[in-house]
């Protein structure tokens, strides 16, 4: 079962598709969740999932805008998908009935 | 400098500096996206220091999870380091009396038998050190640095407080040369073939045998023995990790 952190990490990467890499991801993670997200918690975790086989990492072609250093892509294995998958599902079955789950279906309805 | 972020507001040449001082604890390609990163979401140098320090300490809390690194340091390199300062300045006082008429007289070895001895510790120095060295090295390569520092302060210890006139202080060092190259060594091929490992081992072994049963033992003091197979156990653990290797290897 993901973490917390590393199923944000692969939701943000999944979405970011191609242009998944360190910085854009921890731009992603931090516009959606408002929280600020560091620069180890996300190269430690970007690690511990690919050791886990989750993800796939490479180093990209240098830019000019990142001053000729090159980004470390990331990609989603179809493992990951399948981890970030069954969290999903784990926590909308743990959520079923919860009161802000609740009052938030009320206020939309 | 063109590599540097454009938008910078507090990234001064000097907070910059800092930067890429700290991100050279970092792997190279690590270095090279953790930088890049920051150029490109022009962050301020404190704020990039800090999450460039921040991932060094990540990574180096992940590597001392594992017990290998807590074994180089205080299981081999800092009592190791006693040790072999002790020895070292055995094998330095059976030269000096070697050397010196009055003093081989005063013991009751003769000139062939002092010779003897002193080949077989110059030997068991060699291999306690070397072999030493290899654990550490192989046991650990990213916390060589700590295990460095662990086998480096007993030796300034025991500098500093250093008093016997007939020899120099640096007779305590002896064993750093074999003990360093043994690092190396370990750090380039990290495990030895069995038959070098087995054939390294019980030579240490044997050579030790002989100064268990010399008399000269103090009450006080652990038995011999027990103080040999401290610097002996990283020969036998050569052993144990070439043999390990072997079988995975037939599997």
């Amino acid at each position: 079962m993901l973490g917390e952190f590393e199923y944000l990490l692969i939701t943000a990467a999944a979405g970011l598709g191609d242009g998944a890499y360190g910085a854009a991801i921890r731009e992603e993670i931090e516009a959606t969740t408002g929280r600020k997200c560091s620069m180890g918690a996300l190269y430690t975790t970007i690690d511990r999932l690919e050791t886990k086989g989750l993800v796939k990492t490479w180093m990209g072609d240098a830019t000019p805008q990142r001053g000729g250093r090159a980004k470390r892509m990331v990609r989603v294995t179809p493992n990951g998908v399948s981890a970030a998958k069954d969290f999903y599902d784990a926590v909308t079955s743990v959520s079923r009935g919860a009161s802000w789950v609740a009052n938030r279906t009320g206020s939309a309805s | 400098m063109g590599g540097e972020p454009n938008g910078e507001r507090l990234m001064t040449s000097t907070g910059w500096s800092f930067v890429k001082a700290a991100a050279r604890l970092l792997a190279r390609d690590e270095r090279e996206a953790a930088l890049g990163d920051l150029v490109e979401v022009d962050e301020s140098a404190w704020q990039g220091l800090f999450d460039v320090l921040g991932l060094v300490f990540r990574r180096e809390a992940v590597v001392w999870k594992s017990w290998r690194p807590w074994l180089a340091g205080f299981g081999v390199a800092l009592p190791s380091s006693f040790l072999l300062m002790g020895f070292s300045l055995s094998v330095s006082w059976s030269y000096l009396t070697l050397r010196c008429p009055e003093l081989l007289q005063r013991s009751s070895l003769t000139l062939g038998s002092g010779s003897v001895v002193l080949l077989c510790q110059v030997l068991l120095l060699i291999g306690w050190s070397w072999t030493g060295g290899f654990a550490v090295g192989s046991l650990s390569r990213r916390t060589l640095w700590a295990s460095t520092l662990l086998c480096y302060s007993p030796c300034l210890f025991c500098l500093s407080r250093f008093r016997v006139e007939s020899l120099s202080r640096f007779c305590l060092l002896l064993f750093l040369v074999p003990a360093i190259w043994g690092a190396h060594q370990g750090l380039r091929i990290s495990r030895m073939r069995l038959s070098w490992a087995i054939a390294l081992a019980i030579t240490i072994t044997a050579l030790m045998l002989p100064g268990w049963s010399s008399g000269d033992h103090h009450w006080w003091a652990p038995p011999r023995w027990t103080l040999d197979w401290v610097l002996c156990w990283p020969a036998w653990h050569l052993v144990a990790t070439a043999r390990r290797a072997g079988s995975k290897a037939r599997f």
